[in-house]
């Protein structure tokens, strides 16, 4: 059973270690809103930034150049850094890439690899902790979508999606439903039947 | 502190002005997220006290050389809008009181915002007075307390703030304009319910050490209630949508 925790609310009176918690003489806490589920004991937060991660995906624009690297705004905090010499492509300020998580500093700044440019379509951004809802259980959710509006769609986990083709606006609307409803049951029937009826 | 030779009388029978008794709070409602830009805000109805309080990022700390490697910082604006008072709050822009409780509510947050979590960035905490009856400062700081919360940025705890008072001998909580101006000590306590830890302690007048005593248990009496009302709004817009699905 699934419950709606506040920050500062007791969730064991044992010591549990999982993220966004806090341990304090012997009690955990959590530090933010979320769902806690006691027997599984896992806290999803319902609101939140995109923390980076090694070989986390991400779509971002060109922000700068630089001599020997693109500046890469990513929705968040920090800048993604991509160095020119790994990069196929040539690119220019505004331009829209996907790329991967190579490595992290302390102070979070994010260096890519693997950038591919993403050519027309359009982009929207969603909050970054609803991206695991998005994709679904082994991406069955985002796959329902794709199948059912013809669009191709890429989701980056700092919480930008990028959309092509196909019936876009049902996607979009389904998108940002499941952003709303995340933390509901029941979820992959309703979009289920909102995208065969809207098709 | 008004003048002391024309006092009105503040208490009577153990009644104050507007029935309360000396431990009572004015009435508290606060609606979650009316700001849609905003990453996370609450607007509070506290007695006659209407505020929005509203809180955007973390996002890149600027001017830079503030940033700080280690943590995030955090900005903090109050401000009176012209039209909230009585009094003279005509001119825009801040002031020295604004400044003030602006550097105050920082500094609450400071204490219960998991900084260390953000480097290089800041957030931004703005509390505007839209009308205003005393303990503006406290409502404000628990108005943002529950926007920081709505905003997804962890935090050990939800703070709450209240004030209290004192009317002739009396020990009272939560005072308004009148009984502000004309009271014998007026002191706005801001603390963190878990371990009731005391975030901010402003005094204006005197107590003595039994009296003070009594204030802060009063205090953390009421912060029960008030933490329910925070609690109540920060879950509002989750299980509202829970229940349509539920039936």
């Amino acid at each position: 059973m699934q419950t709606i925790v506040v920050p500062g609310e007791k969730l064991s009176d044992s010591i549990i270690r999982i993220q966004n918690s806090t341990v304090i003489n012997g009690k955990t806490y959590s530090t933010i809103v979320g769902l806690f589920s006691s027997d599984k004991n896992t806290l999803i937060p319902l609101e939140g930034l995109w923390h980076p991660a090694y070989g986390d995906t991400v779509i971002g624009i060109i922000e700068e150049y630089r001599l020997n690297s693109y500046v890469v705004n990513l929705n968040s905090p920090y800048k993604g850094i991509l160095i020119t010499k790994y990069v196929q492509d040539q690119l220019k300020k505004g331009d829209l890439i996907e790329a991967s998580v190579k490595e992290l500093d302390k102070t979070k700044t994010v260096v890519l690899m693997r950038s591919r440019r993403l050519t027309g379509g359009k982009i929207i951004s969603i909050t970054p902790s609803k991206v695991p809802r998005v994709l679904g259980k082994g991406n069955n959710m985002i796959n329902e979508i794709e199948q059912s509006t013809k669009s191709s769609i890429l989701i980056g986990h700092n919480g930008v999606i990028w959309l092509k083709g196909g019936d876009m606006k049902l996607a979009t609307d389904a998108i940002f439903r499941i952003q709303e409803e995340a933390h509901t049951s029941g979820l992959t029937d309703r979009i289920k039947g909102m995208l065969t009826s809207g098709s | 502190m008004g003048s002391t030779q024309d006092k009105p009388q503040l208490m009577i029978n153990g009644k104050r002005l507007d029935g309360r008794g000396p431990a009572d709070l004015r009435s508290i409602k606060i609606e979650p997220n009316v700001v849609k830009n905003a990453a996370g805000s609450a607007y509070i109805e506290w007695g006659k006290n209407k505020i929005i309080a509203a809180v955007h990022g973390p996002k890149e700390a600027l001017p830079k050389h503030f940033a700080d490697p280690e943590r995030a910082i955090i900005k903090c604006r109050y401000m009176m809008a012209p039209f909230s008072s009585l009094e003279e709050h005509g001119r825009t822009g801040p002031n020295r009181r604004s400044i003030e409780i602006s550097k105050v509510t920082k500094e609450v947050f400071e204490n219960v915002v998991m900084l260390e979590l953000f480097p290089n960035t800041e957030i931004d905490i703005f509390v505007e007075v839209l009308q205003g009856d005393g303990g503006t400062r406290a409502a404000g700081i628990t108005a943002a307390a529950v926007a920081m919360a709505l905003s997804g940025i962890p935090m050990t705890d939800i703070p709450y703030a209240v004030s209290a008072g004192k009317i002739g001998d009396t020990v009272v909580l939560d005072m308004d304009k009148l009984e502000d101006n004309y009271s014998d000590a007026d002191m706005p306590v801001a603390v963190k319910p878990l371990d009731n830890e005391i975030l901010l302690l402003q005094m204006d007048g005197s107590f003595t050490k039994e009296q003070l005593k009594q204030a802060i248990s009063m205090i953390t009496d009421a912060g029960k209630a008030i933490r329910e009302v925070q609690e109540k709004a920060i879950r509002k817009p989750y299980e509202q949508i829970i229940e349509k699905y539920q039936k």
